[in-house]
């Protein structure tokens, strides 16, 4: 009886009262932490439909890509569905999606960017394997030891590299250390399509002197960089990496030039099947052959078709040092001389 | 008058048998985590005593594996009436990882036995398990009960 009255005392208390009327589940235990990586979030509209998702995924069944109906308003979107009933919430299929911003959003893993470099940098070093004789005078060289053998290719350590340059200079293959500008890609690309298309319109204005190349001689121009800078200062406004990329793009760049005067053509029309592209067609109102320069592929073949050796193809190399003047040269292709003397 | 004291009881007193059927054990690790005073499963009169003989809820984690087809038809006659199934993790919903080309697992397992309920998660917290079995298993056994009748 006492106990009775005990419990009786003890349940009247106002502490045991207001405990038990306002008893509720602690917030940590009710909801998800911040940092739980739930299933993945899906942003259509950003997809590209690659399917790395579903290749990364370990699960089978998780991820199916699917493409909604079209329409009139366009083409139906391309997009993954996750199935929670299989996904395990690993996360892999956001880290692998290439989008920007991402499709796929699952915890934060995906959003830490890796730092690639201690030292603020626009150039990174990189090995051409294909060009490296693995002298390993850089491995010597490098002051920090951030180039070293892995697998039997010399290999660049990025997160060790002070981007010092010393390698470029020791190495005695042209091209097989790289420095290769990390920012702005698609600047790098225009900037070197405006140096290209200006060379080729300069090459291309020398008509009468390309027809009146005699074999075995050669064509030289100079062709000041000015006239192209303050165009390429426009998409990458840094001079020195501009004029870094145009040169390295220059050096490299090896024209292949098709002319032929349209007085000396016979019309045989045997280089119109031989096209690999159809770009050469008779126009029967002219009375002459045409060439379509858009879709030519430079590949020789109707120079080597022609009987008359009416067609002729040149081949123009450049170079480009620190005077900021553009050296071309041209000369006549000897293809058909090299097959005649076999 | 009866029905409704029976209803009552069932309601506020759940024995639940966890039956892992050939799964990698996390989700059972996860179950054992609503035991644990943090979430204290028994405060809401949920009693985990692992005897289908007595058990209202089963549990069910784990892909079916071969030698559990035969037995989880025979655990699941065991439990007496009225009884559901509550099936945790993705494993009994579709296989998972395990549910490989040229594996051996029989997912689902509502092949097998009537799911009444699934939460998917690789595994699931213990919060979703626990929210899964109050929000259907009460109902569900007092329905499950009046079916007999």
């Amino acid at each position: 009886m006492s106990s009775l009255m005990w419990y009786i005392y003890d349940f009247a208390r106002k502490a045991w009262t207001d405990a038990f009327t306002n008893a509720k589940s602690l917030p940590e235990l009710a909801e998800k932490p911040i940092r739980f990586r739930d299933f993945p979030k899906v942003n259509k509209e950003y997809c590209i439909g690659c399917g790395a998702c579903t290749v990364s995924c370990p699960s089978p069944n998780a991820i199916k890509i699917v493409r909604e109906k079209d329409d009139e308003s366009g083409e139906g979107l391309t997009y993954p569905v996750i199935t929670p009933g299989a996904c395990i919430r690993c996360g892999f299929c956001a880290e692998v999606c290439p989008t920007d911003p991402k499709t796929l959003e699952c915890g934060e893993n995906h959003l830490i960017q890796p730092e690639f470099n201690i030292i603020p940098s626009k150039k990174q070093y990189i090995v051409d394997d294909y060009l490296c004789i693995k002298c390993k005078k850089c491995m010597k060289k490098c002051p920090v030891g951030a180039i070293s053998l892995v697998n039997d290719k010399l290999h660049v350590d990025q997160l060790n590299c002070i981007a010092c340059g010393e390698c470029i200079d020791v190495c005695p293959v042209n091209g097989a250390m790289k420095e290769v500008f990390v920012e702005n890609f698609n600047g790098q690309k225009d900037l070197i399509l405006l140096a290209v298309n200006y060379i080729e319109d300069f090459v291309n204005s020398k008509e009468e002197d390309l027809r009146a190349l005699e074999k075995d001689s050669l064509l030289q121009y100079d062709l000041p960089l000015d006239d192209i800078m303050d165009e390429a200062l426009k998409i990458i406004p840094d001079e020195e990496v501009s004029f870094q990329i145009i040169s390295n793009a220059i050096n490299r760049l090896k024209i292949r030039i098709i002319d032929w005067d349209k007085d000396n053509c016979k019309k045989c029309q045997l280089c119109i099947p031989d096209c690999p592209t159809g770009c050469i067609s008779f126009d029967e109102n002219a009375d002459t052959i045409v060439r379509d320069k858009d879709r030519c592929l430079r590949c020789s073949i109707c120079y080597q078709t022609c009987p008359f050796s009416v067609i002729k193809y040149f081949i123009a190399k450049f170079s480009l040092a620190d005077d900021r003047i553009i050296h071309v040269t041209v000369k006549a292709s000897n293809l058909n001389e090299e097959i005649l003397m076999e | 008058m009866l029905d409704s004291i029976k209803d009552v009881v069932r309601k506020s007193s759940i024995h639940v048998c966890i039956v892992n059927c050939g799964g990698c054990n996390g989700c059972d690790v996860e179950c054992v985590a609503l035991l644990s005073p943090r979430y204290d499963l028994e405060q809401y009169g949920i009693y985990v005593h692992n005897n289908p003989r007595e058990a209202d809820v089963l549990l069910l984690t784990g892909a079916v594996t071969e030698q559990w087809r035969e037995n989880l038809k025979r655990v699941y006659d065991k439990a007496p009436e009225p009884k559901i199934v509550v099936s945790i993790g993705n494993c009994p919903i579709s296989g998972d990882v395990f549910n490989q080309e040229g594996g051996h697992v029989y997912a689902p397992a509502s092949d097998f036995v009537p799911v009444d309920a699934a939460v998917p998660g690789c595994p699931p917290r213990p919060s979703e398990i626990l929210e899964a079995i109050l929000a259907v298993g009460p109902q569900a056994i007092a329905d499950r009960g009046r079916e007999k009748k």
